[in-house]
């Protein structure tokens, strides 16, 4: 990313603020620093210039410009001087501010106008031809006034003050008014001694007129159109998080030059994306940067007074910053008319102001499109980054992002905040410290640590913690896994990505632990495993890893990967499975992968309203997976257990929470359980919780039912919810009916509804009444129902509500009507796991012919029968045999051999040896009755008791089978062979 | 209140603080714990980070074990007090308050003024509240009669500080009103 070419420095003025002008031809700029001096640097000349300098000013220079013939200068000591240009040479005063500090110097387009703000309250603009014709703009602002910018028409001034109010002026020649006031983008800093005063908060106009970039109080640079007046879009780069000190546009519009955290990122428009960036002067901010209007040079100032200036900024293979592009031309350089605009085209009235839109520009550029010989520039425009794709989609995707991460803000993030614990993270400078901590520190123990990799993801699981940190000079991507449990740091262990693939996402995932992890005892911790990993690299894959660090699946991403979270026995992961849809739609569809096996349990698309975002994801107590957005709603998917039948059911709307009625404040999820909504509460305008920690604060889950009946809609309420934890306990309880804990809850269940017919059996609704009673889950609750009904005297409504208990006694209770469900879409589901037809490789199922069985023989046990050996054999073995299997089949079998070898008479012993001896021949069936003697090799004799007719091919295979079935028992029990 | 040795036969503070430690206070707790039965009833169970309503001594207990934050209730902070205050000085009656708000703020003061946001501005807070309202009830005083004396909104502590006093003075006053009627 760092851009090879460096930037050379001078020190040009003393410590504070500093400012940066380029003349209009860029052959020239012009310093000013608290020294009182301005600095003449020829652009064209290296480090060891020695430059010229304007002594006038008595106090510091804060601002200077360059206009057309001469270039101007203003600063604490309230005068704006003339100078020749490109020489110190003074040539008279402009105006003077009466005593208040001049704060920022704007030429118009035309460079014949100059807007003053200062101190004062109001804005001067001054001809410079004729000093004395002076425009006052008055009445915008109630605080002083930091900054001003023009319009590249001239017809627009803003001016940027300090209590956070940017305020647009209509200028035109009968005078000048206030067009709209834009309030909470830029941040409020009212002590004008303060750092943060320094930084720029000048609305940056871009040369097509249609917008302009201003650093806002989140620190995101903001976009802001001029047609509206309301924010489009807004940059920001989750590698770079701090605020914006500085901000300048390349004079075509198509990069964005900011300065952020020491670094100064050159950002393309179009994308939005960072493309480059350079260092700045360590421990100190930039105040102004500027691009040079004539060449690839880009040049900033800094509290260090530090002049720097990285020439070659933009690399050559990339489009100029300079020159008019088509690429550049296509977002629009003239202020008279829009054209298509691929980025900026949500803004109708742009092109109503426009005049025709079928004009000829308009064919022009469906030239410039149709036709293959646009410029250069523009086609590397167009295979480079990511550039067809923001044509078609409007709505900015939503980066990846870690639930409960917060970004970096004065050296301090979460990397993790949920209802395990809390990761902290302090920068250092040079390293991180991590500090975990535990809600629950008797189960696990918070410990902390120094970080030389900077991690910047982090999941805290039910067993472990896991850090990823990204690529950085001498070492790959790599992910560290640190089980609880252990004392040392022997459990942990790293995994690392092949150089240039970063990590995306972790989660960690793990059953729950019953008992202390601390406890050293064998059933304490880790006998239970250490839970499972998930890693989403760039390269676009879910890796899964066990918690000990093997390699179990890399599984394909369908999209791009956008969070996920990690519940007990399977991974949420929300991905984009295409781009984002014009109306604002973040497309996003959130699957549920089985640790055990990575079945897909649910894939569902996420409620997310058009033009809101995903904010958090996470599981509930239960485990059912639950997500917050940006509109402020909780949805909590159920019936997740069973597959392809999963909802979203809105469990939340914390609009209509009592407590933010009018009160600005936000929800920043921690964690949900049945009835509370865990969360840390974001006062005004913050995104993110701050330091020191805030305390979790229960919000009372209710759904968003609309009746507003005092009586019953609570109680209504309380029932549905219940009912949704109701089921999804039972349905994790699998095949089983209920649980004591179920029961219970069932009780209460009816008590609320047993209230609710009270008060629909006082006002005479009978049909609610019903539906109620059917409601009911116990016979004992019917019984107490239809007591109620008598109570009020509704004699026909209690026979009814008998009639129900009566057919309710009969038919199957409620949970196992329910489990009868369940198993009825295992039936429905079964076609679905049928192999198609023609790949079924599986033996045909068995054909069960009942008429067809083998009949019992008739067995004639006389002495005279016995003249085979088997038989014999078997006949002794079978009453032998038969008893010991009636009493006890396992235990009593030695003994019987004992007795058997113990009471052997002759034949037994040769029978004995005979079977040894030939093995496979004479091996009598178990059941001897049927008299079959097989011996291979030799036509088989079938002896056959049996006056039905008998499908005889059918009978010889399978009692072919049960031969074989014998002899592989014989082989594998050799001692159950030597009964015989 | 400065009362002669004779005169301060009553509960002590101590004993009140006793008392007080039956009520419930919010705790976050930082230990898991099933619901465990008390002489004076079952609570928990102690589910991390969710916050659980015990006991004053059973919180007091845990809290001096580190194991748990107590959640101070919502009286207990600089606005609540700040208005009470001013309402205090600006009203003849007293302004409402938990009955046993004094003994429950000193024992959450002392063993979880960590937990407290500003503790120092709440003592004193809490210091000028009381000088307040011992005033008012000294002048109650003077309108005690031999049937009644109505300070509504008065507090357990403060009750107790003009219980002898008030006892012994209203014994004597009805004493000497009783007297003319029974001639």
């Amino acid at each position: 990313m760092a851009s090879t070419s460096k930037a050379i420095s001078n020190s040009a003025h003393q410590q504070g603020q500093t400012c940066i002008a380029f003349s209009r031809d860029g052959k020239i700029a012009y310093t000013g620093g608290l020294d009182t001096l301005v600095r003449i640097w020829h652009t064209d000349q290296g480090e060891d210039q020695e430059p010229e300098a304007a002594y006038e000013a008595d106090e510091g220079i804060t601002a200077v410009a360059a206009a057309e013939g001469c270039w101007l200068s203003g600063g604490h000591d309230s005068d704006v001087r003339k100078y020749i240009p490109g020489k110190a040479q003074f040539n008279g005063l402009v105006m003077s501010a009466a005593g208040a500090s001049i704060r920022c110097l704007a030429v118009d387009p035309s460079g014949k106008r100059v807007a003053v703000a200062s101190d004062e309250l109001s804005v001067k603009i001054v001809d410079l031809d004729e000093i004395t014709n002076v425009v006052v703009l008055e009445g915008g602002h109630r605080k002083r006034i930091r900054k001003t910018t023009w319009h590249p028409s001239g017809t627009i001034l803003t001016t940027s003050s300090s209590d956070g109010t940017i305020v647009a002026w209509n200028i035109s020649d009968t005078g000048a008014k206030v067009e709209n006031v834009i309030d909470g983008v830029i941040p409020e800093v009212v002590d004008p001694e303060s750092p943060e005063f320094m930084h720029d908060c000048s609305a940056v106009w871009h040369p097509s007129g249609q917008y302009f970039f201003a650093a806002s109080r989140t620190h995101e640079i903001v976009a802001i159109s001029r047609s509206t007046w309301t924010k489009t879009s807004s940059l920001s780069d989750p590698n770079t998080v701090g605020v914006t000190t500085a901000l300048a546009l390349s004079a075509n519009g198509v990069y964005l030059a900011s300065a952020c955290n020491q670094e100064i990122l050159v950002w393309s428009v179009q994308t939005k994306r960072v493309l480059w960036k350079h260092p700045g002067t360590p421990n100190a901010f930039t105040i102004q940067i500027a691009f040079s209007p004539t060449e690839n040079l880009l040049a900033w100032t800094d509290t260090e007074g530090v002049l720097s200036r990285w020439r070659d900024a933009i690399p050559a293979e990339s489009p100029d910053p300079v020159r008019q592009t088509a690429a550049s031309s296509a977002q629009g350089t003239t202020t008279k008319r829009k054209p298509t605009p691929p980025l900026w085209g949500e803004e109708p009235e742009a092109d109503a102001e426009g005049g025709d839109p079928y004009g000829d520009d308009w064919i022009i550029d469906d030239l410039g499109d149709g036709m293959k010989d646009e410029p250069e520039g523009a086609k590397e425009m167009r295979s480079g980054d990511g550039f067809v794709k923001e044509m078609v989609s409007i709505t900015k995707a939503q980066p990846a992002f870690q639930p409960g991460s917060t970004p970096m803000e004065n050296k301090k993030r979460y990397l993790a905040y949920n209802m395990v614990g809390v990761i902290e993270v302090t920068d250092q400078d040079t390293h991180h410290i991590v500090n975990v901590e535990f809600h629950d520190r008797s189960t696990r123990k918070g410990y902390h640590f120094t970080d030389h990799f900077k991690y910047d993801l982090g999941s805290l699981g039910e067993r472990g913690a896991l850090f990823a940190c990204p690529p950085e000079l001498d070492h790959p991507a790599q992910i560290i896994y640190k089980p609880y449990g252990t004392w040392s740091t022997q459990g942990d262990w790293t995994y690392a990505l092949p150089k240039g693939q970063r990590v995306l996402g972790i989660a960690a995932g793990g059953e729950r632990p019953m008992r202390s992890l601390r406890d050293p005892s064998s059933s304490g911790g880790d006998i239970q495993g250490q839970g499972n990993i998930v890693i989403a690299t760039s390269s676009g894959d879910l890796t899964f890893l066990s918690g000990s660090g093997m390699e179990r699946i890399v599984l394909g991403v369908e999209g791009e990967y956008v969070t996920m979270a990690s519940a007990e026995e399977y991974v949420l992961v929300v991905h984009r499975p295409g781009a984002t849809t014009i109306d604002g739609s973040q497309s996003l569809v959130a699957t549920l992968i089985s640790f055990e096996d990575f079945q897909v349990l649910q894939e569902k698309p996420l409620p997310i309203p058009k033009g809101h975002t995903l904010r958090w994801i996470g599981t509930t107590d239960e485990g059912a997976p639950a997500i917050y957005d940006s509109a402020g709603y909780i949805h909590l998917m159920i019936h997740h257990r069973r597959p392809n039948r999963a909802a979203w059911v809105r469990l939340m709307d914390t609009n209509l929470l009592e407590r933010k009625q009018g009160k600005d404040e936000s929800y920043w999820p921690v964690g949900l359980s049945q009835d509370t909504f865990m969360c840390l509460i974001l006062k005004g305008r913050q995104e993110y919780p701050g330091f020191p920690r805030p305390l979790i604060q229960e919000l009372p889950v209710r759904l968003p039912f609309r009746n507003q009946d005092p009586v019953d809609s609570p109680i209504e309420e309380r029932i549905a919810r219940e009912r949704i934890h109701v089921n999804l306990a039972r349905d994790a309880l699998g095949d089983e009916l209920t649980s004591p804990d179920i029961d219970k809850r069932e009780v209460e269940l009816d008590k609320q509804l047993i209230k609710l017919i009270q008060v629909a059996c006082k006002t005479d609704k009978a049909p609610r009444v019903i539906e109620l009673v059917k409601r009911l889950h116990f016979p004992n609750s019917i019984a107490a129902a239809s007591q109620l009904a008598g109570f009020y005297r509704l004699i026909g409504l209690q026979e009814k509500i008998e009639a129900i208990k009566l057919w309710r006694e009969q038919n199957a209770t409620p949970a196992e009507e329910a489990r009868e469900a369940r198993q009825g879409f295992a039936y429905d589901d079964a076609p679905l796991a049928r192999p198609k037809p023609f790949q079924n490789f599986n033996p045909p199922p068995k054909v069960d012919r009942p008429g067809l069985t083998r009949s019992a023989g008739i067995v004639e046990q006389t002495e005279f029968t016995a003249s085979s050996v088997a038989i014999r054999a078997g006949r002794s073995l079978a009453p032998q045999a038969s008893a010991s299997r009636s009493t006890s089949p396992e235990g009593k079998r030695k003994r019987d051999d004992n007795d058997d070898d113990l009471s052997s008479n002759t034949f037994d012993v040769e029978v004995k040896r005979r079977a040894v001896g030939e093995s496979d021949a004479a091996v009598p069936s178990p059941k001897p009755s049927t008299c079959i003697a097989i011996q291979p090799g030799r036509a088989y004799i079938l002896i056959i008791y049996c006056r039905q007719p008998i499908f005889s091919e059918d009978w010889a295979r399978s009692q072919e089978k049960s031969f074989c079935k014998k002899t592989r028992a014989q082989q594998t029990y050799p001692e159950e062979r030597e009964l015989f | 209140m400065a009362l002669p040795q004779s005169l301060r036969t009553s509960v002590t503070p101590l004993e009140l603080e006793l008392i007080a430690s039956e009520q419930l206070v919010e705790i976050v707790p930082l230990i898991t714990m099933e619901k465990t039965a008390f002489i004076s009833g079952a609570y928990g169970p102690l589910r991390p980070p969710a916050k659980c309503r015990i006991p004053l001594w059973m919180a007091t207990n845990l809290k001096l074990k580190k194991k748990c934050h107590i959640v101070p209730p919502e009286w207990l902070s600089v606005d609540f007090l700040q208005e009470r205050l001013t309402r205090e000085t600006s009203r003849p009656e007293f302004s409402k308050l938990p009955f046993r708000f004094a003994e429950i703020a000193k024992v959450i003061l002392d063993v979880a003024s960590d937990d407290v946001q500003n503790a120092d501005k709440i003592k004193s807070l809490l210091k000028d509240l009381r000088e307040a309202r011992q005033a008012k009830s000294r002048d109650g005083l003077q309108k005690l009669d031999h049937s009644e004396l109505s300070l509504p909104n008065l507090c357990s502590m403060e009750i107790n500080e003009i219980r002898p006093f008030f006892i012994q003075s209203m014994g004597i006053l009805t004493q000497l009103v009783r007297e003319p009627s029974a001639e």
